[in-house]
């Protein structure tokens, strides 16, 4: 049998396989062995090269190693979650307010006490208790073409209603945790029967089918295939700073609404409760949200900072806005609530 | 017709090698269906045990998802079965101008991803106010990703029957079209079944695409309620759904296999005949077998050519690197599917116990469910024993692939006389050596077939990867998803060419299997 084995070319190629992966799972352990406090495990939700840099910087001013899991946020929360006391994780940081509420009241998260972060995060971005703060802000106003819809027409997102809007309005699917927290906003300022209404009367404005991502969405609208959107400041961003150009002189032709109040999405973290390394997590996440490093965290998405407007040119030139009342911790408990008044209210 | 279309025998109760070792292969076996079902029932129990969080129910948009996946499968199943099946027999079985190339050009559609397919084309669309969106343009895509696993599957069959299918074709005095349908159908059903069969479970799995083009699917259905909603019992219920599909695939999968069950062995050193095709004849198999893998490479060139300027953003020792690990994943997981697939075949042929065959079926299940839900699963065991994350993905990719490699060994087996088997044990060989001596050389094809489909399955693979990968090891079907999900989808065009890559470079590995097999 042995021979048989060295003999057949499948299989010697297999031997030669499972030997480098016993080398592989060897380097990784070892990469985990290294002393605890040494190392910060983050799971992360976002994905930008940049924000590896500013681990690396972290690393550089600390002495700490940061170790990264970039996955989706969801599955980062189930994988925490179903670890239990063995997982390895220090930091969770996810996209979205519903996210950091789930995780919270799955119990994933550990309060911690931070002068410098309640310095530096706003309380409306945080969680009384400390289980998670926000790092970034993600603001989502009314986009229109000037050529298609008179900007003046919208003021908020009530306008979104109005009959000037029929078939030139398009919109993110449901699915979309965007969508859902902005029906998570106005339900929580305007309440059931309100936002009913305005569910009712966005729907049969909008030109279907729903878009399932924001770029080619704010394209349409550049290419004044829909008149108006409501699509988050960095996608229109990402194409006034593209290489391409057909999306550049596209983008230029989009105009910013800031409605008032304008929806405030975030990117957030907290401690995980079986961290073994919670000290180095919390100066991970002071880090993250200190003024410099904060606006490198937001910058890597032309994303606004917890605090200010930044100093990305293309952010600055959009203007700024006032950001809705409502707090995360609200977006978050409204949520199920919204997805389930929006399926009611026909958004596909 | 030395040895074609015996009358069907009952191919159960064939133990060649009984009473020599073969206890050793039953434990093997029952130990890969425990390792195959282990996830699945972690998963059920997890469901059945956990806190009721709302009404048991299919959700808000259950029906509407349900719906989706039918119409789904049923589209496909039906486009993928007719273009594989036509193309497997003109590649196989007739000649015209550029039939090799043109055969080996079918390879080139399974190295593209649909979820890449999609962003490509959705992205080029919107560039030029083109919608892509909807249930038609998921079909015609996932057809175009996917209909390569039954022309795999049939010309594989036309192929080793090919020259004796012609020659009763002839002898009846009957034509390409009429021996296509009353000679090559019948025998290539088993084939095309398996094909269909597994193209249909890659259907109801698939996730990327079908959420890009706005289509309501159970997969993101199982997804969202277990991890967005969090109400296990009904995802399981969803999951429960999208088993009965995929268990009446293989059921009528089977059948077709049982009703044109025959034992049609070809040795290699035989020259097929073909159909010679001339004139419009040989025009329109051309077209016919030119424009799927014309359209599989158009729509990322078209692309490419979109965001050329972005191209250079990775740099190489990254890319190096992801290459890498996706390489060194894709090989393990490749090795560890095929040995098992191997064994469980086997088992099925051999065992009298029906129980022990249907562990054959039961390791297949793993396919069937979500990515993503398996990786669940294995979390699930994993989790509290602190088992290596590279281990666990190991353990998902072999279970969750175990039904491709072993589907086109079903088949291939069925074309095995079992008498070979029977006369090789009672020259005193044991199990191993038949399988050595007799299994493995004639299998040669389909393993390295059902090898091949693994390799390019886990290279493009993604949620399991993305939930149990280890810390700092991402790979490039990873820093795909990282891209398109941030929606910079130009960005993703360096690690998504170099999925590509792999997988066209895997395909030719083929190349001389599937040249032997036509005799060329």
């Amino acid at each position: 049998m042995i021979k048989f084995l060295f003999n057949a070319r499948p299989f010697r190629l297999g031997l030669a396989a499972v030997s480098s992966l016993s080398l592989l799972g060897a380097i990784t352990a070892t990469a985990q062995a290294q002393s605890r406090n040494k190392v910060v495990n983050v799971y992360s939700g976002r994905h930008y090269n940049t924000d590896k840099e500013l681990y690396a910087q972290f690393t550089r001013q600390t002495g700490i190693k940061v170790n990264l899991i970039e996955g989706k946020d969801d599955a980062m929360i189930e994988r925490l979650r179903r670890e239990g006391a063995n997982s390895p994780a220090d930091v969770l940081v996810t996209v979205d307010a519903a996210r950091l509420i789930r995780a919270q009241e799955l119990n994933l998260f550990r309060p911690i006490n931070s002068a410098a972060l309640k310095r530096d995060v706003p309380a409306n971005l945080r969680d009384p208790n400390g289980h998670w703060f926000a790092l970034t802000r993600r603001a989502r106003p009314v986009m229109v073409n000037p050529a298609q819809v008179n900007p003046s027409l919208i003021r908020t997102y009530g306008d979104l209603t109005r009959a000037e809007l029929k078939g030139k309005l398009c919109m993110r699917d449901r699915s979309s945790v965007y969508s859902q927290s902005l029906t998570a906003d106005v339900l929580q300022r305007a309440g059931k029967a309100t936002t009913e209404r305005w569910l009712k009367g966005m729907v049969a404005n909008v030109k279907q089918p729903f878009f399932t991502s924001d770029t080619t969405m704010v394209r349409a609208v550049g290419q004044g295939d829909c008149g108006a959107t409501v699509a988050n400041t960095y996608y229109l961003a990402r194409l006034l700073t593209s290489d391409n150009a057909t999306d550049k002189a596209n983008a230029r032709k989009v105009k910013v609404v800031w409605v008032d109040p304008t929806h405030v999405n975030v990117t957030g973290g907290g401690v995980t409760r079986t961290s073994g390394n919670p000290e180095g997590a919390r100066r991970l996440l002071e880090f993250l949200s200190s003024p410099t490093a904060g606006e490198g965290y937001a910058g890597a998405n032309n994303e606004y900072p917890v605090k200010g407007w930044g100093n990305n040119p293309t952010l600055q030139s959009f203007g700024t806005f006032k950001a809705t009342p409502v707090t995360i911790q609200q977006l978050g408990q409204r949520n199920r609530e919204a997805v389930q008044l929006m399926q009611q209210g026909g958004w596909k | 017709m030395e040895s074609t279309a015996l009358a069907a025998p009952q191919p159960t109760g064939v133990s060649p090698a009984a009473g020599q070792g073969r206890s050793g292969l039953i434990l093997a076996a029952l130990g890969i269906g425990l390792l195959a079902l282990l996830p699945l029932l972690a998963l059920f129990w997890d469901a059945l045990f956990a806190a009721q969080t709302s009404p048991l129910g299919l959700g808000l948009d259950g029906a509407a998802q349900i719906r989706g996946t039918l119409l789904l499968v049923g589209g496909e199943g039906v486009l993928g079965a007719l273009l594989g099946t036509g193309i497997g027999w003109l590649t196989a079985v007739c000649r015209f101008p550029g039939r090799r190339l043109l055969r080996i050009a079918q390879l080139v559609p399974m190295a593209f991803p649909a979820y890449l397919l999609a962003a490509s084309l959705i992205d080029w669309g919107s560039h030029r106010a083109l919608r892509i969106h909807g249930l038609g343009w998921a079909i015609a895509l996932l057809t175009l990703a996917n209909y390569s696993y039954v022309f795999l599957l049939t010309t594989e069959s036309f192929s080793a029957g090919g020259r004796r299918l012609v020659e009763a074709s002839l002898s009846l005095g009957l034509g390409p079209w009429t021996s296509f349908f009353r000679v090559a159908l019948p025998v290539a059903l088993p084939a095309i079944g398996a094909g269909v069969a597994l193209s249909a479970m890659e259907v109801v799995n698939e996730l990327g695409a079908v959420r890009l083009l706005g289509v309501p699917s159970l997969s993101a259905g199982i997804l969202d309620r277990w991890q967005v909603d969090g109400d296990p019992q009904g995802a399981a219920l969803l999951s429960l759904v999208a088993l009965a599909i995929v268990g009446v695939m293989i059921a009528l999968e089977r059948q077709l296999r049982g009703r044109s069950q025959r034992w049609n062995l070809e040795s290699d050193n035989e020259r097929p005949f073909s159909w010679p095709l001339h004139g419009w004849r040989a025009a329109l198999a051309q077209l016919v077998t030119a424009l799927p893998p014309l359209m599989a490479v158009a729509i990322p060139a078209l692309w490419i050519n979109e965001g050329w300027p972005a191209l250079r953003a990775e740099p190489l020792g990254e890319l190096a690197r992801l290459t890498s690990r996706s390489l060194t994943l894709a090989l393990g997981a490749t090795v560890l599917t095929c040995c098992g697939a191997l064994l469980l075949a086997i088992i099925r042929r051999w065992s009298p116990q029906p129980l022990i065959r249907q562990l054959s079926f039961v390791a297949g299940l793993g396919y069937a469910v979500p990515g993503s839900v398996l990786g669940v699963g294995l979390l699930i065991i994993g989790g509290p024993l602190l088992m290596s994350p590279l281990l666990l993905l190991f353990w998902g990719y072999s279970d969750r692939f175990m039904a491709v490699s072993k589907q086109g060994l079903d088949a291939a087996l069925e074309r095995v006389p079992p008498t070979m088997d029977e006369t090789a044990s009672s020259l005193g060989h044991s199990w191993l050596a038949v399988v050595r001596l007799i299994h493995v050389p004639l299998l040669r094809g389909p393993l390295l077939m059902g090898g091949l489909l693994v390799f390019v399955d886990v290279v493009k693979e993604l949620p399991l990867t993305l939930a149990l990968r280890p810390f700092n090891f991402d790979t490039l079907a990873v820093r795909v998803f990282q891209y398109a999900s941030d929606e910079r989808v130009e960005a993703a065009m360096a690690p998504a060419l170099l999925i590509m890559v792999l997988g066209l470079v895997a395909s030719i590995a083929l190349i001389p299997s599937l040249e032997r097999r036509s005799g060329s």
